[in-house]
């Protein structure tokens, strides 16, 4: 198999327990319309033995009801959809301990968010909202989250699903994978700026340019896979170390804010940390004529 | 410094700069700036690319206190590279929405007890496209830390987020609006996720066409939003307008405040699934049709009444209207 891009479902199929998947299923809930978030698949399947929840973009069947969902994108009813998957999934394991919840694994494929006029009419931007603060609040419940770019992650898409994960892996780009807001010949059409001299910038400073590579030296990506027969060995890894991370109360070196510091382990995003620090110490010079 | 205060209050919020519109929402004289101008936080990548800088990095954050309540003030300046978030402007903005909820944890910690009127609260006013592209992929990282540092609020620090600037609030920065909870806007305020022209672009000019400044208002603005629940409060162009309506929240109990989001829980997620239920039933072509749906039998009238006609009249999308 040269790469997964489209091929969302078969990315399940390679990650969970041989023929575990349960579509539509996630503790209470239980979708049976097939036509409903059509673009997105969300179930309950086995990982190394243990139950978890599955949310994966479906590159090859577009929603009927919205125009613009089509090819991974996650239109209005697919952020509600994956949000319901969460929030299952949080329900289902209300009264089991923080180290007994179920982890969730985000398969990413995805060019974007629906971009239309119904979908501005009613709020897209609340569709994925709704999605990322569900993630948030899972993982802060102690759900082991755990992204894997099997294909396109792009921009708000990658942003919706994938970006709120404790951790974050990759496909190396040998496998076609593609992480950016933009690529570079739009960055260079916009800004005006010559392609080629961008690409040799891209180099030295990670910032802008494409590429999962570029996102791992930005803290961005925990880890780049180069072997896909690896990739469901390396997700149970990450998972376990997210566990185990939680349970130890480390939970600041996880998730968003843990990538923060993960970029400037990798000498980026520098002047992140600096303004986080001038900040924090010019407030407790006056905090005092605020705080009670 | 008295009589500047004053003058702010009464000028249009729309015409105000970031710095401004953070001075003046909060109680005279209150208002601190963290990491302002005289540090120099700029950002590193814009002059590689051969852009010029800003001292502030397009936003503005500090703190400020409104009654005794100490309010974390992030406010973003559009006539800088439209409001864009890079490193150091989404740094500000994730780290002021922390500072806020750290110093919850500190306060409630030391006193349990502690009324609510003295409890930290974070206000953001929003003037941004998202994403700034030349440090698109730190901007795209800040977002996540954003909606992280929001969740972190929840239960705690109450987050308001005020639109009515130039440029309005799209992109990335969209759905972090939508995760407040409580929006106040000004009529020209507008808030979305595409942008007007990647719609043209995705649709065609006949089904979008950009340009249509009304067509964008009615998709986008201050008043469609208000119908449909996603905008609590939409007041007049001022300053003033906009702090007094947030006032009028913050003496809310947090309970009240937070009950008033669009999004976060899974009750409010089977609500918002309504809605898109409803748009699949109704197909609307435009906006004005769904101001119908929700019982305004003239819709055409409402985008030119003025605003205290427009809020006595108007009829809001409501659980009444999804039939049952």
């Amino acid at each position: 198999m040269e790469d997964l891009i489209g091929q969302g479902r078969a990315a399940i199929d390679m990650i969970v327990d041989p023929q575990s998947f349960l579509e539509g299923e996630v503790g209470e809930l239980l979708l049976t319309d097939e036509d409903f978030g059509a673009s997105a698949v969300i179930g309950t399947a086995r990982l190394d033995g243990e139950v978890c929840t599955i949310i994966a973009n479906d590159a090859m069947t577009a929603n009927p009801k919205f125009p613009v969902v089509y090819a991974g994108i996650i239109g209005l009813e697919e952020g509600y959809k994956m949000a319901l998957a969460v929030y299952h999934s949080i329900k289902a394991d209300q009264d089991k301990l923080p180290a007994e919840k179920r982890s969730i694994v985000l398969i990413v494929d995805t060019p974007g968010n629906g971009a239309g006029k119904q979908e501005e009419i009613f709020g897209m931007n609340k569709s994925t909202g709704a999605y990322q603060l569900a993630l948030a609040e899972a993982r802060k419940a102690g759900h082991p989250i755990v992204a894997i770019v099997v294909g396109r992650a792009i921009s708000g898409g990658f942003l919706c699903h994938g970006l709120q994960a404790d951790h974050v892996l990759s496909l190396g780009t040998k496998f076609n994978t593609m992480i950016h807001v933009m690529p570079i010949t739009s960055i260079s059409r916009i800004t005006r700026l010559d392609i080629e001299w961008l690409q040799e910038l891209a180099e030295s400073n990670p910032v802008f340019a494409a590429g999962p590579d570029y996102f791992y030296k930005l803290g961005g990506v925990e880890e780049l896979i180069d072997n896909i027969e690896a990739m469901r060995e390396r997700i149970v890894a990450h998972v376990a170390e997210v566990r185990a991370k939680k349970t130890a109360g480390r939970d600041d070196e996880l998730g968003p804010w843990g990538r923060g510091s993960l970029s400037l382990a990798r000498g980026s995003r520098t002047e992140r940390d600096r303004v986080i620090r001038i900040m924090n110490n010019e407030f407790a010079e006056v905090a005092e004529k605020y705080l009670s | 410094m008295s009589s500047k205060w004053e003058d702010l209050q009464k000028r249009s919020f729309l015409e105000s700069k970031a710095r401004s519109r953070a001075i003046g929402l909060v109680d005279q004289g209150t208002f601190t700036e963290l990491a302002g101008p005289r540090h120099r936080v700029s950002s590193p990548h814009l002059p590689l690319l051969g852009e010029a800088v800003e001292f502030d990095d397009g936003i503005v954050t500090g703190v400020g206190l409104i009654g005794e309540k100490p309010v974390f003030v992030a406010s973003q300046e559009g006539s800088f590279i439209g409001g864009a978030v890079g490193e150091v402007h989404g740094a500000k903005l994730v780290n002021i929405v922390r500072m806020a909820r750290k110093a919850y944890d500190e306060m409630l910690t030391a006193n349990p007890d502690l009324a609510e009127e003295k409890r930290p609260a974070v206000v953001i006013s929003f003037e941004t496209g998202g994403v700034r592209l030349h440090e698109a992929n730190a901007g795209l990282l800040a977002h996540a830390e954003l909606m992280d540092q929001f969740q972190d609020c929840k239960g705690k620090v109450p987050i308001v987020g005020l639109i009515g600037s130039r440029v309005g609030c799209f992109g990335g920065m969209g759905f972090v609006a939508a995760a407040a909870d409580v929006i106040i806007m000004s009529q020209f305020g507008r808030l979305g996720l595409t942008g007007p022209e990647v719609i043209e672009e995705e649709l065609g000019k006949d089904e979008f066409d950009a340009s249509d400044r009304a067509l964008v208002y009615r998709t986008t603005g201050g008043r469609h939003k208000y119908i449909m629940g996603d905008c609590n409060v939409l007041v007049a162009d001022s300053i003033a307008a906009f702090r007094e309506a947030l006032k009028d929240i913050l003496v809310k109990p947090y309970g009240e405040i937070a009950a008033m989001s669009c999004i976060g829980s899974l009750e409010k997620v089977q609500y918002q699934l309504q809605l898109v239920e409803l748009c699949v039933e109704t197909a609307p072509k435009d906006a004005r049709d769904v101001w119908k749906t929700a019982g305004n039998d003239n819709p055409e009238e409402l985008t030119d009444m003025p605003l205290d006609e427009f809020l006595k009249t108007v009829k809001r999308l409501t659980d009444s209207c999804l039939g049952g």
